[in-house]
């Protein structure tokens, strides 16, 4: 057990410390690639000998980025430029943006200015994306990152090594489904615990995290699983890591047992295929990624695929952690609400913004939501 | 006391303006005639190459449109509150909002418009189209085909990006032809690209007269008749009464007249859409100062000229809110230089987070390469909560003084 919660803590360490692993990495002599969401290829950069490193923002007070952003602009991408300008990101080569929402179109260009030791390498995805113009299309938007981190970096790109690379990323999918699978039933796992290994995968090398994982599933595979009823939920949004969020679910005896957040499950679901190129299978896996808000889908499969973790997992319902001012899931919030009213799955709208410091009204709504169905 | 009726303003029935009036009206009335022959109607983003759907003869119309026009009519609040008790957050799009609420309500006395058979998205504006097309998709059960435009970080549209349209387009010609049943004709194809080339370059001259000091016409002009440019581009009438538009104006620079109706102290850029619940506030506020706006990126938006299929694509890769901040600042330098702008009017606007997102830093840019004072306004285009006349009217306050001073320094 104790083996355990040292995992456990190693994972909370590193989550917790962005600016310390990249203190680590960059006295390694690590050259440094940032990674904003949604979606970017980490493999490429990784392939290069360059480290991905993962940002999503912080929960602080937006002040700099307020000359940039107006205020109803989400606090994910207000904390990112925030960051940027003060620092955080100070000795990285450079930082990738894809345009995935209209947001993340802005944050591209603002970054330009307000940042202008870091430079802005854009990674423009097709929306049709599976048809073989789409695939096309990826293709090329890789084969521009790659081109200007080979000019700002040094650093040169292989088809070869990229395939070692997606091994690497493929294996790491692999173990963070069956860490999700796993965690399901510990309830020594807390929601906190959960949110930690993944989001510590932005700031660790894929292998390093890899390795911990196993280490991790491993321990828990010793553990006995406890005899505890817990309230069984699926998790949904762009993000839910704030600590005072995961407190609250856990303060009102809450497991997730799966989730469907941008942030954690969202960038594991899809391995690379095999395909003639190492870059053709980085684009085959884009073009069948889907049941994300910034993907187009005109089924909305997203809702769906949402109904159907539920049932898998035996969840006892689902909580729709809607970042403030994100569009995308606003929309697709409207859809998920009908198909669980239509098949009777309980359903939880909470606000998360990354400069609430107030959890009262978040903490009243998870408490009678839970009650509910306790 | 018996008030004396005003008569009825008629303008000139062979007048630009009566014609321009006459084709807005007939879009809506020829959408309720084909509807009624049965014919199937397609509902349509702003920015969708309508060259394919003319070609191809379908009936459309354009939720933009409406929405603005339920909006200038003071039904905008209503219905986002009816797409807010649906469910739909309060921060999203406006016209999103009202055009959802109304698929649902289907009948009001502001603007009316058929439902739709199928969807036409193209997300050269913005993303949230295709979340609001996707939502419209799956709760109306309607077919539904995008044409996905990046946004360009680059200044120039790659060859890469026009193969990825172009494959798209022929894809949504052929699914469109099955939907519809209609047939794709390329000698059509050529026709229809030679009328909406001539109605864009006779928009582009129309507004051109802004450049004019003073100015034969009040720029809030342009934002209605815009409206024709978007639902009309592929027709003869339209070509002609723009054509017509551009006359008159060149009439009225050697005459000394001008439909600004005050005398012009002031030469204003506006910066994104109108705030269509307030408009006669917001123009009213800048007429009495003396304010006329001299330009708008409205007049580039729609004036689509190319001269092959290329050429087409590239146009409509190269629209406003699908270029990078350099390239759309510079397109503004250009129009405020050209049209000897004084002073610079940003509509900070809540429903739109991609025209807004990067406005800050590149109003910076556009004030300080003109030297121009620069003020911003917090509006909705569509929504009427989210302006306040108050601060309105100290930001243009604080224009019009120092445009005032500049002109003593000048
Ligand atoms: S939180 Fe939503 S709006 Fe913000 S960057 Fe992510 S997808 Fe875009
Ligand atoms: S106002 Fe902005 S967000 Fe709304 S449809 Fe137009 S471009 Fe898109």
């Amino acid at each position: 057990m104790a083996a355990l919660q040292d995992i456990l803590q190693e994972f909370h360490r590193i989550a917790a410390s962005p600016q310390e692993q990249m203190k680590h990495y960059l006295a390694q002599n690590k050259k440094i690639v940032v990674c904003s969401p949604v979606y970017t290829p980490e493999e490429v950069i990784h392939s290069m000998g360059l480290l991905p490193f993962g940002t999503w923002g912080t929960d602080m007070e937006i002040k700099e980025a307020k000359a940039y952003f107006p205020a109803f602009i989400c606090s994910v991408m207000q904390s990112i430029l925030e960051l940027g300008i003060k620092g955080a990101f100070d000795g990285a080569s450079a930082i990738v943006i894809p345009s995935l929402c209209d947001s993340l179109k802005c944050l591209g260009q603002n970054w330009k200015y307000a940042v202008p030791g870091i430079e802005f390498v854009p990674m423009t995805y097709p929306q049709n994306r599976n048809t073989t113009y789409g695939k096309e299309f990826t293709k090329a938007g890789y084969q521009r990152v790659i081109a200007d981190l080979e000019r700002i970096t040094g650093e040169t790109f292989e088809d070869e090594k990229l395939h070692k690379s997606i091994e690497i990323y493929n294996a790491h999918n692999q173990a963070m489904r069956e860490f999700s699978e796993y965690a399901k039933n510990y309830s020594v796992i807390t929601a906190a615990d959960r949110n930690a290994v993944f989001k510590s995968a932005f700031f660790l090398e894929k292998s390093e995290h890899t390795a911990l994982i196993n280490q991790l599933l491993e321990a828990l595979k010793e553990t006995e699983l406890a005899d505890v009823k817990k309230i069984r939920i699926v998790t949904s949004g762009i993000l839910a890591d704030a600590k005072e969020l995961l407190a609250i679910l856990n303060d009102n005896n809450i497991q997730v047992v799966a989730d469907d957040i941008a942030q954690e499950s969202r960038q594991y679901r899809v391995d690379c295929p095999i395909a003639a190129t190492a870059l053709d299978r980085l684009a085959e896996k884009f073009a069948t990624m889907n049941n994300c808000s910034v993907l187009y889908d005109v089924n909305k499969g997203r809702a769906s695929y949402l109904t159907e973790l539920v049932q898998e997992n035996k969840a006892d319902g689902i909580i729709y952690a809607l970042t403030k001012f994100c569009d995308p899931e606003e929309f697709d919030y409207v859809v998920v609400k009908k198909i669980c009213e239509e098949k009777e799955i309980p359903l939880l709208l909470i606000e998360v913004d990354r400069q609430m410091v107030n959890y009262e009204q978040v903490r009243t709504a998870v408490q009678t939501f839970s009650e509910m169905l306790g | 006391m018996g008030e004396e009726a005003k008569p009825k303003y008629i303008p000139d029935p062979n007048s630009a303006k009566a014609k321009l009036g006459k084709i807005a009206k007939e879009h809506y009335d020829n959408l309720w005639i084909a509807k009624e022959k049965g014919e199937m109607i397609g509902w349509c983003a702003s920015n969708f190459p309508q060259e394919i759907f003319q070609t191809l003869g379908l009936t459309v119309c354009y939720p933009e449109n409406q929405a603005a026009a339920i909006a200038a009519r003071g039904g905008g609040g209503r219905l986002c509150e009816v797409a807010e008790g649906e469910g739909y957050s309060n921060d999203i799009c406006a016209y999103a909002r009202i055009s959802i609420a109304y698929s649902q309500v289907k009948d009001i006395e502001e603007q009316n418009m058929p439902q739709p058979d199928y969807l036409l998205c193209c997300n050269n504006i913005c993303n949230c189209m295709i979340k609001w097309y996707e939502n419209l998709a799956k709760e109306l059960n309607i077919p539904m085909i995008l044409i996905d435009i990046p946004f360009n970080p680059d200044y120039k549209v790659s060859k890469e990006e026009i193969a990825y349209v172009k494959g798209q387009f022929l894809d949504a010609i052929r699914q469109l032809e099955e939907i519809t049943g209609k047939k794709w004709s390329d000698e059509k194809f050529e026709e229809i690209m030679k009328i909406s080339n001539r109605t864009s370059k006779a928009w582009l001259e129309a507004t051109s007269f802004c450049k004019y000091n003073p100015s034969p016409l009040n720029g809030f002009d342009l934002m209605n008749h815009m409206a024709v440019a978007v639902c009309a581009r592929g027709t003869v009438e339209a070509a002609e009464a723009f054509e017509l538009l551009a006359k008159e104006y060149e009439e009225s620079v050697k005459n000394g007249t001008s439909t600004f109706r005050a005398e012009e102290k002031h030469r204003i850029m506006f910066e994104g859409i109108a705030c269509w619940p307030h408009l006669r506030f917001t123009a009213t506020e800048l007429k009495s100062r003396g304010i006329n706006l001299v330009a708008t990126i409205y007049a580039d938006a729609f004036g689509f000229i190319y001269d092959d299929f290329d050429g087409l694509i590239e146009a409509y890769c190269n629209v406003p809110n699908a270029i990078n901040l350099e390239h759309a600042r510079d397109k503004r330098t250009a129009i405020v230089k050209n049209n000897k702008v004084e002073g610079l009017l940003v509509h900070v606007n809540r429903s739109c987070k991609l025209w807004s997102g990067f406005m800050y830093e590149m109003s910076r840019q556009i004030a300080e390469e003109c030297n121009v004072p620069l003020s911003t306004f917090d509006g909705d285009q569509a929504d009427p909560r989210n302006f306040s006349e108050a601060q309105y009217e100290t930001r243009v306050q604080a224009l019009t003084e120092i445009m005032e001073a500049n002109k003593g320094v000048r």
